[in-house]
């Protein structure tokens, strides 16, 4: 089907032409670069030249002679190009015009015959263009310096003030809050990773207090005494994002640098946000694995070293920016340019860096410079720890708004299922709330940058609370309006944590190289496990998601694969676990009905109807055979109901 | 199994896919037309020695006090049934159907200035050297990304025989053994012991068909007692719903029997049967029968191990080839007797050759990890080739639109072995592989926002003397 579509695509839009013959424009090249030149590639051959010579007078809004080189439609709206015919091509035309008085660029040196080839070549080839790339600069301009946002009158939560202005403005009805067992469903998974034991369901349902009340005393709960579970949880988050994990590529051979001891430990104590960053940045034995990044034997691609990873894994991070393009030429797709990667990799390189276009030198070398030279400087002739103690105050400046919103919006993207701003790692799109995303960043600041603060804050407002957004599809880009929080699926960890809870099994001890922070008293027994986060990917678990962590992952998929399927429907680990699992309910339960009751409750946190408990029956027999009760966990865990987050 | 039905399911997949957040194709391209329908990756992991399999060199047999620098190869070549090729002894079986092959001598890979297998293997299966920035699909994800499965009920890219727990270097296998930035749609669906392969596609041990296909109709009832309300409508509980239905079918279809060796007659089993590489030749070929499209078998890479050699080079080499001689040719043999040769392309490639002296390439700065050394043979055990040579590797394929009895390139006669003639790097052989499957080598997908090409940026050009 999909090659059909594939097809049915390419056969209504122009041939692109791989005929072997030698044209004229590819002879030319030939002899001038030495050997038979390689299929044009517009943001390589192209770009930069259209970017130097061309672009000042024909985009962005400067248009002479009407012609205009932002979009391919607007070339070919301009008549400038005619794919396939680069001899009838007005451009070729132009820039090959012996009338200096015509010739173009009207400025400077005319075109080589190298260029003159390029564009020759690339016309014949069809005058391919990247994807959605325009030379128009973006209309949203994403601001650096933070915001207090003057909040709408009212009463009530200050996100949901904000969220209301919104909501009237888009004419959306405000959803109504969820029920007592599905928020505490959603608020565990989403703070602590687990699902809450029946007897704290019980506990909180008959809780008299006022709704608003037990919620937030819940909430304040899960964050402070279930310290333990917290940290268990958000470990798999900074894992991923800190590409940090206890077994992988490069700890080989000593290419790389576990930073788990300082990561648990920081999170048990719930360090500040712009303290944990600095320790990341400028950091110490413990710490230092982040920035080291991956170090592989041999040559690496200029745009691959440690120090460029450096640069595209902090500023991805932190920034939600995304160097990965400027570290080999300037970005097609954004404003960052090589030199911008080259002056964050040379704050931490020990040599002078010498400047690398797509793999090339180029004679020129970095100065250490920040991506917003505006907040402050970098010493260049400071030693690299001071310098990296520079860029650390940098990056956590006050006037660094780019820094909170980046952090604020991961959390709420989170907690909702998608960002304010989307993807989480375009922070340069504009967000669906400005003042949503300003309020919580400051927020954050004024919470003296303390996390689990912004989290509580999130969680006890309506907008969290809210029936979900349901989609029949997915939003894309400027479609989505926020309507509630979005559907999410368990992660890996979630998944497994859940079903060792309620199968009573789980693994022995953890992998991850950390004192284990004390349970409190007050935890139930069922949920002192070792989570899945502590210990090594399996195959069950990386089949359902849980990342190599060779770059830095922000987000998980979100929907669920055949062959992760195929891993629940008969992957014998799964199987096995559920056979054990029934076979200790067995021990625990002599009735049926008892069984199949603690089953939906610990699962999907309410009870089976009269329908559904007639047709548990039928699956665990009667007597209850160890098969059957393995059969009607392997039937629960498979529901949605179960491996969402609603 | 009713194959119109799945093929409605995929459909609805794959109209998913495209409203799905995984990457788009970014630019249209127009597809070549396919020579090949499946792809046969026979891996011989751990660098096979060219000279002492598909590029045979001056022989200098075992005799105490050689000196190392006379070796080229260590066994002598035989004829096959082509004139002009002849290949190592050893590769008897293979002889017999080289004039259905291509034979490529002139294959190179990069020097990466320190050879380390996994990221030379790495680089071979995803087109693109390590570190990069995003996750790198094999090349079996994007044929089966963009072609999509032959038949439904089978999955687009089956990986056979490489264990990815408990061997060395397995971490840094599992960082190309996967689908990268495709997501795990497009997975290799691994089968690491053959013999075991239909445990993959039967319900789980200990449980019968019979139990399996009730609970699964007791998941559908109790799916449907179960208060969804609007949740039903959501894409993500739509998504769910149809990966466990394309899972079921698949573990409820009759090409499942594919998997299952012991259908095989037995005259035809033992054949095949070398060990697990050869059982994996004999399981690729039900897979193509019953409609695979993407399929590697290996002869599994263990650090040292295999074509690994390190030392004993000699002996391990007469070993390896008849573990893969048989197998190869008897596949070869079996397709085109099912008349399917014509639409399989086979491609017997490695990481990279060896050599008696040169480690890398001349003039690199790769570490010399022999662990025979010696300037004269003294012992068997320095007998072979035990340096990594990136310089000339040896590629075979057969079927699939390919030259029959062809031979292109061509290696120094004397070291260094390095290519003197139509040189073929990796992103042109991927090219070609590529061309053959009918997938453009500048096919693209958007991530990130930037175009991520099939091969390296868009730059592999297929070599086009190759096709018949």
């Amino acid at each position: 089907m999909k090659t059909l579509l594939a097809f049915a695509i390419a056969s209504i839009l122009p041939a692109v032409l791989f005929g072997q013959e030698t044209s004229e424009p590819i002879r030319i090249l030939k002899e001038k670069i030495g050997h038979e030149p390689k299929k044009i590639d517009f943001a390589h051959d192209i770009a930069p030249i259209l970017k130097a010579r061309c672009a000042e007078c024909h985009t962005n809004g400067k248009y002479k002679g009407s012609v205009s080189f932002d979009t391919r439609e607007d070339l070919l709206k301009s008549k400038a190009v005619a794919p396939g015919k680069s001899a009838a091509s007005e451009l070729v035309k132009r820039i090959t015009h012996a009338d200096t008085e015509k010739r173009m660029p009207p400025k400077g040196a005319p075109l080589d015959a190298k260029q003159i080839a390029f564009f020759k070549a690339w016309i014949d080839q069809g005058a391919a263009w990247e994807p959605g790339f325009t030379f128009k600069v973006s209309a949203y301009i994403a601001p650096l310096n933070p915001r207090r946002v003057t909040l709408p009158p009212g009463e009530g939560h200050p996100i949901d003030r904000i969220v209301g202005v919104y909501f009237a403005k888009h004419k959306i009805a405000s959803p109504g809050i969820i029920d007592d067992d599905a928020f505490l469903r959603r608020v565990y998974l989403d703070l602590i990773g687990l699902l809450p034991a029946p007897s704290e369901m019980t506990a909180f349902q008959l809780d008299a207090a006022p709704e608003a009340d037990k919620r937030a005393t819940v909430i304040r709960r899960l964050l402070q005494t279930e310290n333990r579970a917290y940290v268990d949880h958000w470990l798999a988050f900074w894992n991923d994002m800190l590409r940090n994990d206890y077994a992988g590529t490069g700890y080989i051979d000593g290419g790389r640098k576990q930073i788990t001891a300082w990561l648990y430990n920081a999170l048990a104590k719930n360090k500040p946000y712009d303290q944990f960053t600095r320790e990341l940045i400028s950091p110490t034995a413990e710490s230092e694995g982040f920035i080291k990044g991956i170090k592989w034997r041999g040559n690496v691609n200029a745009s691959q070293v440690v120090e460029l990873q450096f640069a595209q894994n902090v500023s991805q991070v932190f920034f939600g920016a995304n160097l990965k393009c400027a570290s080999c030429h300037d970005s097609f797709i954004d404003h960052w340019k090589l030199n911008d990667a080259y002056s964050l990799a040379a704050v931490i390189a020990d040599k002078p860096l010498e400047l690398h276009q797509c793999d090339k030198a180029t004679g020129k070398f970095a100065q250490p410079r920040f991506l917003w030279p505006e907040l402050g400087t970098i010493d260049a002739k400071a030693p690299k720890t001071k310098r990296l103690e520079q860029f650390a105050a940098l990056v956590t400046h006050p006037d660094n708004g780019r820094y909170t919103r980046t952090i604020a919006n991961r959390i709420w993207q989170r907690m909702m299922g998608r960002g304010i701003v989307h993807p989480v790692d375009m922070m340069a799109n504009r967000p669906w709330s400005e003042d949503l995303l300003d309020y919580l960043a400051i927020y954050l600041v004024d919470q003296k940058y303390d996390l689990k603060k912004l989290m509580e804050h999130i969680a006890t407002s309506r907008a969290y609370q809210a029936r979900p957004a349901f989609q029949t599809k997915e939003p894309i880009g400027a479609e989505y309006v926020f309507r509630g929080p979005e559907l999410r699926r368990l992660s890996a960890e979630q998944f497994l944590d859940a079903v060792w809870m309620l199968t009573r099994t789980g693994p022995g001890k953890a992998a991850a190289p950390v004192g284990l922070q004390p349970f409190a008293e007050s935890v139930p027994m069922e949920r002192r496990l070792i989570r899945a986060s502590l210990v090594n990917a399996d195959a069950l678990m990386r089949s359902l998601g849980r990342p190599n962590r060779e770059q830095v992952v922000t987000t998980r998929p979100d929907q669920l694969t055949t062959l992760q399927a195929l891993d629940l429907s008969n992957g014998q680990t799964l199987s096995d676990l559920l056979s054990r699992g029934a076979a200790s309910l067995l021990k625990t339960y002599t009735k049926e009905d008892r069984l199949i009751e603690d089953a939906y409750r610990r699962a999907l946190c309410r009870l089976p109807s009269e329908a559904e408990l007639t047709t548990a029956r039928g699956i665990v027999g009667s007597p209850m055979t160890n098969d059957g009760v393995a059969d009607l966990l392997w039937i629960v865990v498979m529901l949605p109901e179960f491996q969402l987050i609603r | 199994m009713n194959r119109r039905e799945f093929l409605a399911g995929m459909s609805a997949a794959g109209v998913a896919t495209l409203a799905g957040s995984e990457p788009r194709a970014a630019e249209p391209i127009s597809q070549p037309q396919p020579t090949a329908d499946t792809c046969i990756l026979l891996w011989m992991a751990g660098g096979m020695a060219a000279p002492e399999t598909f590029d045979p060199k001056r022989y200098t047999p075992f005799e105490v006090g050689v000196p190392e620098g006379r070796i080229l190869c260590t066994f002598p070549s035989i004829p096959t049934a082509v004139d002009n090729i002849r290949i190592s002894q050893g590769l008897e079986h293979v002889a017999q159907v080289m004039d259905r092959a291509t034979l490529i001598r002139s294959h190179h890979v990069a020097d990466l200035g320190n050879i380390l297998h996994s990221r030379h293997q790495y680089h071979w299966h995803t087109g693109y050297v390590p570190p990069q920035t995003v996750a790198c699909p094999h090349i079996g994800s994007w044929i089966a990304r963009v072609r999509g499965p032959n038949n439904p009920a089978i999955p687009p890219f089956i990986n056979i025989g490489q264990r990815l727990e408990g061997v060395g270097e397995s971490e840094e296998l599992k960082a190309f053994t996967t689908a990268g930035f495709f997501g795990s749609e497009y997975g290799p669906f691994n089968l690491p012991f053959p013999q075991d392969a239909i445990e993959a596609v039967r319900p789980p041990r200990g449980m019968t068909r019979e139990r399996f296909e009730t609970r699964r109709e007791r998941f559908r009832e109790l799916l449907r007692q179960s208060p969804l309300g609007e949740m039903a409508s959501d894409y993500h509980h739509e998504s769910m719903l149809r990966a466990l239905d394309n899972a079921h079918r698949l573990l409820s279809s009759r090409e499942r029997r594919a998997f299952d060796l012991t259908l095989e007659p037995r005259a035809i089993y033992d054949r095949y049967n070398t060990g697990r590489f050869g059982q994996g030749c004999l399981l690729a070929r039900r897979l193509t029968e019953a409609g695979a499209r993407f399929i590697e078998v290996t002869t599994e890479y263990i650090p040292f191990v295999h074509f690994d050699t390190h030392e004993n080079g000699h002996t391990t080499l007469a070993r390896m080839k008849r573990e893969i001689d048989r197998p190869i040719a008897q596949l070869i043999l079996d397709l085109e007797a099912r008349g399917l040769l014509d639409r399989t392309l086979v491609v017997i490639a490695t990481e990279f050759s060896r050599d008696m002296i040169v480690e890398g390439i001349p003039g690199s700065n790769a570490r010399d990890q022999s662990r025979a050394r010696s300037d004269t043979m003294q012992q068997m055990i320095h007998y072979g080739l035990h340096r990594h040579f990136t310089g000339s590797v040896s590629v075979v394929m057969f079927g699939g639109g390919m030259k029959r009895g062809f031979l292109y390139g061509e290696t120094a006669p004397e070291r260094p072995l390095i290519v003197t003639r139509n040189p073929v790097p990796i992103r042109d052989l991927h090219a070609t592989i590529f061309a053959a499957m009918g997938i453009s080598p500048r096919t693209s997908f958007d991530i990130e926002r930037r175009p991520f090409y099939a091969t390296e940026d868009g730059r592999g050009q297929q070599v086009q003397t190759l096709f018949a």
